[in-house]
């Protein structure tokens, strides 16, 4: 009964079904022109160094011809020093191609995997629900790798390859059209044997690609527990699955390799049989006198040329089909909708009251039957609203209304009378302050984490709030005081600390409306005596929001709000609640204390 | 074990394919022979028969040679992959073997890119040096020797350039190797931000500090971006330089050659020839950079997997038939130190105490006072630095890891779970378990009614780190998961901290009808007071143990735990009361 297994299948079949894409390549092209001048540059040190590398053998066989031949001495070393200079500038414009070309290459890898990052961050929540952490991160590098070491050979390649074919066949049919007209005979089989191989094998590099991406998400997910994985001992179960995945990525890289491994090798092969097929028609064409044996020898020799630079390409084959794979993975990201961008007369809204307003909220998530059914309350500046109720009720969605992680389908939200609709995101969310169920901690020091709440607070401030939230005390026994580095996944500090570091962070934003989501399980009794004062101080004069999950911390509440199945169905405070005699009633008595 | 020894099995496979490349080679070498003599006898004759039958041949080696490419492509791609699956295999194999305390020592995205990533190097790498990588040394030595046969005067240039040139390649690869390691560094920064970035998504956009995690992104992304383009354009000078020399070669061999000519010492012919080779080798070399660089990446890549390949690993012992028997669950501590670093206080300090077969410890001790690190000392997740954790009276350390592990349900602070459906994150505990043992399982973590809520109930897929799930239902699937396997210890780490009491209650009720020795971490006075033995602990010392009636009697501390409790349950029952 593997995990996930299911999802995943899903995700690679839905995409199979494309072909490989000459938009991908288009696009990948587009990425490359923002920098249109240095690439120029480099197209024209391309032209240049083949003019160049053609002069050479020119001018060596002119000297052959010359000095060797005929045996004479003057004039030997002025045309020595011309050959060596155009050795030279071959060498130094071969140099500077590469040189610009990497610099243009990576520029272009570096900006798209920041639009990729940004992206990410734009992206709605629900995206992330259902996708694997490591997944997602197999795009910014695996893939993103690939179209790098591309970028860096092939363009240059992809360009010197052109020029020598368009030179060579000017040449050839200037020499005898007749005979060129044989040599290209092969060039649609060529084309053929491309095109039969490419179609193959672009959906094998893209299955590796994504195989590859699913083996990065099972490795980051289970490397990440690997600690529970030890306390279970499941050792061979995760590794019978990890080889499930390697299997996988074996067999699609195999056949995608080795199918266009074909292409150099049949390149090979026409290449040859041109070779024979001129030979064989040159030689008659010769006995017949259609052509001088000396332009069917010279032809030979252009045959080999004109094959040369298609050689290359097929020989660079495998790590384009690669890399647009690779590439098309991260376009098919970039391409996702964004959370909405802020209305066109969104404006930044500084200082709010915090009076908050829901009226005739209705919501649905795409497929989940959860939803929020015409949902209405106020509350007024600084009041503590409770939302309670079974899980699935809708305490999260109030909450993900209110901070717009979406949008309602029906109704309206206002704070301080203005729909959230009219200001962006940014000043909305600056505006609130939370306390998360899962702690996240990120990998910097102390002060950096609680910082994290405000950035441009000062160290005292920092300070200030991690003393309010009695963390002041634990941060400075440790060694480092508030320069102590948190590893990624906070180890180092305990549960109950992590806790009380992500409540100074919630103290140092100052937020007007606080959002506070089974804040103080994991704390022990006495530190949490303390941090209920904090939080109490905290609260005063703010409005605040509590997913409670325990009942008996929301008595204070002004407001409770009792949520099922979507709906409001009972509204006030706890004294007011328990006359009612209703769900809340039966929910306090029946000691469901624990709600969701 | 080093990733050089995995390359071993396919020696004879890569033989193989060397023989294949040489026979396309050869056919390459002979083919203009080939169609020199087509023109000498065949066209020049005007005799039809010989192009007809040499065309032939000439047609036919290339069909040999086509059909060896392939094979040799063939063969290439399967040692390639193959490798790279066992290298892959091995690495993950040896992080599932490796001890607790070694596995933070490399964030989980570095072992992320070493497996993916370092491994795709590696792989890339033996398949060209299959394919094409012994080509142009190939030709550069059959050229030189060529050469000197022609002419051995003319030819020593080549004879003092080439070595000049070995030298300067190996200290290309020698410094390419460095700089990509750094390379490899960097990824392994930008994976590790986008990783956090990833996990704590819900509060990047919450507390919405985009400028900052771009910032954040943006320098290690510009990092990695600064350091491949040094690192590549440090390799591409070699080209360059490379064809530098050999050009200027030929250029000596011109001018050399037409003195020569002139004191009789050389034909014309013979000059021609040598500068032809010339020309041949310096085309073999631009062949060259291509290769060097995915050499040094390879070397750097390969290192790093040979860091975590040597990795100590947990000493385990062999299972003994003694040690294989089921637990019975008597928990001895005597003496126990430990300490997570060398340099670092003690989590632990000479602690003792001993629980029997089916009884029931709480230890109670403030945020960070050692908690957790006394319950990673039984399943032996550490080991002890001092004194000695007993299981049945048996040392922990004469127990194998999977026969200890296995009869232990361990419940973690964190509940992390995995993709999947509910049923199989419960199955997790036990592979082979059947729905009703899940849902058994599920109904003593008082779960049960909860998952059949969900609309698809058992099969509700669980998101990755459970996101989908609260506080509260996270901890009593893992629960769950724990207690699927009917374990003879139970280890609660402060797993019911999102439990009312009341639900408290039920689960403990429930647990009480497991045969198991229980050990419960809580800040709860009403969870710990019935237990057989309550641990208080502060800052890794032992302060008091006994029961609930013997500690607050006297312990001080405890009292004033009870105390402040005590008061806030009564201020609860009265407002209750007061309705």
């Amino acid at each position: 009964m593997p995990l996930q297994r299911i999802n995943n299948k899903k995700t690679i079949e839905q995409t199979d079904g494309k072909n490989v894409s000459f938009d991908t390549v288009k696009r990948l092209w587009m990425e490359l022109s923002n920098k249109k001048g240095l690439l120029i540059c480099v197209l024209l040190l391309v032209l240049i160094n083949a003019l160049l590398g053609i002069a050479g053998p020119f001018l060596i066989g002119k000297a052959i011809d010359q000095f060797i031949y005929e045996k004479v001495s003057s004039g030997l070393i002025p045309l020595l020093v011309g050959l060596a200079s155009v050795y030279f500038f071959y060498s130094l414009t071969t140099f500077l191609q590469n040189y610009w070309m990497i610099g243009i290459a990576q520029e272009t890898v570096f900006s798209m995997r920041k639009r990729l990052f940004e992206h990410f961050q734009s992206l709605p929540i629900s995206f992330f629900d259902k996708r694997q952490h490591g997944e997602l991160m197999s795009r910014v590098t695996n893939d993103m790798d690939n179209v790098s070491s591309t970028l860096n050979s092939s363009v240059i390649q992809v360009f010197s390859s052109v020029l020598t074919l368009l030179g060579t066949i000017s040449v050839m049919v200037y020499l005898s059209p007749l005979l060129t007209l044989i040599t290209l005979i092969i060039v649609p089989l060529m084309f053929y044997g491309m095109k039969w191989i490419t179609k193959r094998t672009s959906k094998l590099f893209k299955k590796q690609q994504r195989y590859l991406g699913d083996l990065n998400g099972f490795i980051e997910e289970t490397v990440s527990g690997q600690k529970i994985i030890k306390t279970f001992s499941q050792e061979s179960y995760v590794m019978d699955e990890f080889l499930e995945k390697s299997t996988n990525l074996r067999k699609a890289g195999y056949w995608a390799q080795t199918y266009s491994g074909f292409i150099p090798k049949l390149m090979n092969m026409l290449n040859n049989l041109g070779f024979a097929i001129i030979a064989f028609a040159g030689g008659i064409f010769a006995i017949h006198d259609i052509v001088t044996i000396g332009v069917m020898v010279a032809f030979t020799e252009y045959a080999r040329q004109f094959t040369r630079p298609l050689n290359d390409l097929a020989n660079q084959f495998n790590t384009l089909l690669s890399a647009i794979a690779g590439a098309e993975r991260v376009f098919d990201i970039l391409d996702m909708n964004i959370e909405e961008n802020d209305e066109a007369d969104a404006s930044d809204v500084n200082a709010f009251k915090g009076k908050v307003e829901f009226t005739n909220v209705s919501f649905s998530y795409e497929k989940d039957g959860n939803t929020i059914t015409d949902a209405n309350f106020l509350v007024s500046p600084g009041e503590t609203v409770a939302l309670v109720g079974p899980t699935g009720a809708g305490k999260s969605t109030i909450i993900n209304l209110l901070s717009r992680f979406y949008e309602p389908n029906q109704g309206t939200i206002t704070i301080d009378g203005i729909s959230i609709q009219q200001m962006t995101r940014k000043s909305l969310r600056r505006a609130m302050g939370f306390v998360l169920q899962d702690v996240f901690l990120f990998e910097g020091t102390i002060r950096e984490n609680i910082r994290y709440g405000r950035l441009n607070a000062t160290d005292e401030e920092v300070i200030e709030a991690a003393k309010q939230a009695n963390a002041h005390k634990f941060i400075s026994r440790l060694p480092n005081g508030y320069d102590t580095m948190l590893s990624q996944d906070g180890s180092g500090i305990s549960q109950g600390q992590k806790q009380l570091l992500s409540i100074a962070r919630a103290i140092l934003r100052d937020p007007s409306i606080l959002i506070l989501d089974e804040a103080t399980s994991n704390i022990d009794t006495v530190t949490e005596i303390k941090i209920q004062e904090a939080l109490q101080r905290l609260m005063k004069n703010r409005t605040t929001f509590v997913i409670a999950h325990r009942l008996n911390t929301i008595q204070h509440a002004n407001q409770i709000l009792v949520l099922q199945a979507g709906k409001i169905i009972e509204k006030g405070n706890h004294e007011t609640l328990l006359t009612k005699r209703g769900f809340y009633f039966s929910l306090y008595n029946n000691g469901e204390k624990e709600v969701g | 074990m080093k990733v050089m020894s995995l390359i071993k099995p396919y020696r004879i496979a890569m033989i193989i394919a060397w023989i294949l490349m040489l026979i396309e080679l050869m056919v390459e070498l002979v083919s203009p022979l080939l169609m020199a003599k087509i023109i000498d006898e065949g066209v020049l004759q005007a005799d039809l028969h010989t192009v007809t039958v040499l065309g032939l041949v000439l047609i036919g080696i290339s069909l040999l040679a086509f059909a060896s490419g392939i094979s040799n492509s063939y063969i290439a791609y399967y040692a390639g992959q193959n490798l790279g699956y066992d290298i892959r295999k091995n690495v993950y194999a040896k992080i599932q073997r490796l001890p607790f305390s070694s596995l933070n020592q490399f964030p989980t995205s570095s072992f992320i890119t070493r497996l993916t990533n370092d491994v795709t190097q590696i792989q890339n790498v033996l398949f060209m040096s299959l394919r094409i990588a012994l080509r142009s040394p190939l030709l550069i030595i059959f050229g030189t020797v060529m050469a000197l046969f022609v002419h051995a005067k003319l030819a020593l240039i080549f004879v003092v350039a080439i070595p000049l040139l070995v030298v300067f390649l190996i200290f290309i690869m020698r410094k390419g190797f460095v700089f990509f390691q750094s390379v490899q560094k960097k990824l392994d920064r930008v994976n590790s931000v986008m990783r956090e970035n990833l996990i704590g998504i819900r509060l990047v956009k919450a507390f919405y500090n985009r400028s900052f995690e771009q910032n954040r992104f943006v320098t290690v992304n510009r990092n990695l971006k600064n350091t491949t383009m040094k690192t590549l354009r440090f390799i591409e000078l070699t080209a360059p330089l490379l064809l530098l020399l050999m050009n200027f070669c030929i250029v000596l061999i011109l001018w050399y050659g037409n003195r020569e000519m002139s004191f009789g010492g050389a034909q014309a012919g013979e000059i021609v020839a040598i500068v032809n080779y010339g020309t041949r080798i310096t085309n073999a070399l631009s062949m060259l950079t291509f290769i060097i660089m995915a050499f040094s990446r390879a070397k750097a890549s390969s290192d790093r997997i040979n860091e975590v390949l040597q990795m100590e690993e947990e000493v385990d012992v062999e299972a003994q038939d003694s040690a294989n028997a089921t637990l019975k669950g008597a928990i001895e501590f005597k003496n126990v130190s430990f300490q997570y670093f060398e340099d670092h206080a003690n989590a632990i300090s000479n602690l003792s105490f001993s629980v029997q077969a089916g009884e029931t410890v709480a230890i109670l001790g403030a945020t960070g006072s050692g908690k957790t690190s006394l319950f990673q000392l039984i399943p032996r997740l550490f080991e002890a630095k001092e004194g000695e954790v007993y299981i049945d009276n048996q040392d922990v350390r004469r127990f194998p890891a999977q026969v200890l592990r296995q009869q232990i349900g361990y419940v973690p602070q964190e509940s992390f779970l995995f993709t999947g459906t509910i049923k199989e994150n419960i199955a997790w505990g036990k592979r082979e378990a059947t729905m009703e043992e899940i849902e058994q399982a599920a109904q003593d973590a008082q779960i049960h009614d909860s998952i059949m809520q969900f609309p698809k109930q058992y099969d509700t897929i669980v998101g990755q780190k459970g996101v989908n799930l609260s506080g509260g239902q996270k901890q009593r699937l893992s629960i769950a998961r724990a207690l699927v396997r009917k374990p003879k210890i139970l280890l609660l780490d402060d797993s019911t901290s999102a439990l009312d009491l009341k639900t408290e209650q039920k689960l403990l009720e429930a647990i009480r009808g497991y045969d198991c020795t229980m050990l419960i971490i809580t800040q709860k006075i009403t969870t710990a007071q019935h237990a057989d033995l309550i641990l208080l602990l502060d800052e890794g010392e032992l302060i008091a143990k006994g029961t609930h009636e013997e500690l607050l009697s006297t312990s001080s501390l405890y009292q004033k735990i009870f105390q402040s409790q005590n008061r806030e349950e009564r201020k609860e029952n009265a407002t209750a009361a007061n309705k």
